[in-house]
């Protein structure tokens, strides 16, 4: 019997079995189960004093309740979305500018390209941290550029105006998502035939033209992988926050994942926090069903 | 002469877009009262280093071996564990493998920020927060293990069945297959792929800054963040530091560039 089940680990299916059943296990003990237990807890009154205890009273929905009646909810809920979006925007936007430019034939195109994704290897605090010296209200090379270019004429402070600490948060993470944009629609760009174009430019089709009736329609599935890509690791973003503002001034840049942090890690409301990180990762499991869905349909297309 | 000048157009955007890392070694030449001029200085008037007085004074020693232990041992955990799933996901096919396959592209979305609290609460229930760098390390390796495995896997796919039923054919054992056939032709995608895990357990934040109480223990990350505070104002120091940091990281990259986008455009796709 067990002879048996080494002969087969070691030389049948047991084997592949084997390898996939290890990771899985791994991922079971520390991603699932954290994932389930966050919703536990979501349900029941976590706090300081309960915290290590096994015998929590559950109090039902009346989390989700308490939640959602605290005034600074909404404003996180609409910053996040305002986050997400304007993220999600311009690093498209942006990065499919720069993928259409270096799909032109021109030497070096490769290894400039390449260059970019600098910004994407860099510890996210560590980007952070610079942005915040370049956000600096008196002594900050932002505000000297925009004065130079002549359209301020008082220094903007970046992180301590409520009015500007969520753009800046925002700017920064566009900065962080350009490369990763760009790349993967280069990828896209380079699996279009040449001659789709130039049959169209035969047919007298101009460069406007070819791009909305040729680029876009035969980019949908990309598009729709690194739009939900981008959502995700947007909805994964901390290190940015934590360096330049900690959701600052007054929660003028809140945005919710850290909302959750600071609930459970500064202020102990620990069922606060999960109520938050169940909610949210209930979005972001419906993104990257998406985008799983978008990636097998261009896989087997 | 078009072409040169589409070169020369690319070369600015880039260095547009890299002047950020610019200014950040630049900002660590500088002298404290240079960093407070106006208009500040785009070159600084006489580079002034200070590598060893910000090494020890941030404690900086200590905290690059910490975000070092925990590193090695995320890839170590994310190689042993992740390899061999990637291989059999490669080759088996069926119902199962398209479920799990599922399961890990869903795992691997999960932001930290959000799995942190439950992971918590659990460590702590169970001890595990008595060794903080340990936990940090099987916290990130959850995370790393179904990056890792996606684009492992990928790599695996380009080896040839063919070569594996060859060498079963010659008597070898499945095991035998695996280890002495497919993993050396798949080495360099492992290798990239492990570096990448690499690169990304080293400038982890969430994980180390919610886990490790003791500031001995603590990461190069949480070590920057603690003297990012409101009143920061020693940028020369935090810039020095950031360099000091991110250079070996930025090396890497540029050795490995061309590997490194490849590798990352097949995974994502796929």
């Amino acid at each position: 019997m067990i002879s048996q089940l080494l002969k087969t680990l070691r030389d049948g299916d047991g084997f592949e079995a084997a390898l996939v059943l290890a990771a899985i296990g791994y991922l079971l003990v520390f991603a699932a189960f954290p994932l389930v237990y966050n919703i536990v807890m979501s349900f029941q009154e976590v706090d300081m004093f309960s915290l290590a205890s096994f015998d929590r009273p559950f109090r039902g929905l009346d989390n989700y309740r308490d939640l959602i009646q605290r005034p600074e909810a909404w404003e996180i809920l609409r910053n996040t979305i305002i986050f997400v979006s304007c993220s999600v925007v311009f690093q498209l936007g942006l990065g499919f500018a720069l993928a259409l430019f270096f799909q032109l034939d021109f030497p070096g195109a490769g290894a400039i390209r390449g260059l970019f994704l600098a910004g994407w290897v860099m510890p996210g605090l560590v980007v952070g941290a610079i942005w915040k010296w370049i956000f600096a209200g008196d002594f900050g090379v932002l505000n000297y550029a925009l004065h130079s270019a002549g359209l301020i004429d008082k220094n903007i402070f970046w992180l301590s105006d409520p009015a500007y600490a969520l753009a800046a948060v925002t700017i920064a993470n566009i900065w962080l998502g350009i490369p990763f944009n760009m790349i993967l629609l280069s990828v896209g760009l380079a699996g279009i035939p040449e001659d789709i174009y130039e049959a169209a430019e035969l047919d007298g089709a101009n460069r406007w033209q070819r791009f909305m009736s040729i680029t876009v329609p035969l980019m949908g599935s990309t598009l729709g992988a690194v739009i939900s890509l981008g959502i995700i690791f947007t909805l994964q973003q901390f290190d940015l926050v934590a360096a330049l503002t900690q959701g600052g001034p007054a929660n003028a840049s809140n945005i919710a994942q850290y909302w959750s942090w600071q609930m459970s890690f500064q202020t102990y409301e620990i069922s606060a926090g999960s109520v938050v990180a169940t909610l949210m990762i209930a979005v972001v499991v419906v993104v990257a069903a998406i985008y799983v869905r978008s990636v097998q349909h261009e896989h087997s297309a | 002469m078009k072409r040169s000048l589409l070169t020369g157009v690319a070369v600015v955007l880039a260095a547009l877009y890299l002047f950020p890392v610019y200014w950040m070694f630049v900002t660590a030449m500088k002298t404290s009262g240079e960093i407070f001029q106006y208009p500040p200085a785009f070159w600084p008037a006489s580079p002034h280093f200070q590598f060893r007085a910000v090494f020890a004074s941030y404690n900086l020693g200590r905290y690059i071996w910490n975000s070092l232990l925990i590193a090695t041992g995320t890839t170590a955990i994310t190689i042993v564990l992740g390899t061999g799933a990637a291989y059999a996901l490669a080759y088996v096919r069926g119902f199962a493998v398209n479920v799990a396959l599922f399961a890990i592209l869903m795992l691997q979305v999960l932001p930290p920020s959000l799995m942190v609290t439950p992971i918590f609460v659990a460590f702590n229930q169970v001890g595990l927060l008595e060794w903080p760098r340990v936990a940090v390390v099987l916290a990130t390796a959850a995370k790393t293990l179904p990056f890792y495995i996606i684009l492992c896997r990928a790599t695996f796919t380009q080896v040839p069945r063919e070569l594996r039923d060859a060498a079963l054919v010659d008597g070898n054992s499945r095991v035998g297959a695996f280890l002495h056939i497919i993993l050396p032709l798949a080495r360099n995608g492992i290798l990239i792929t492990g570096v990448l895990v690499f690169l990304q357990s080293f400038g982890e934040y969430v994980y180390s800054r919610s886990l490790i109480a003791d500031k001995e223990l603590q990461t190069a990350t949480v070590g920057l963040s603690t003297f990012l505070g409101a009143d920061a104002n020693d940028w020369v120091g935090l810039m020095t530091y950031s360099s000091l940091y991110v250079t070996p990281i930025l090396l890497i990259f540029v050795v490995l560039q061309r590997r490194i986008v490849s590798g990352l455009t097949s995974g994502a796709l796929k």
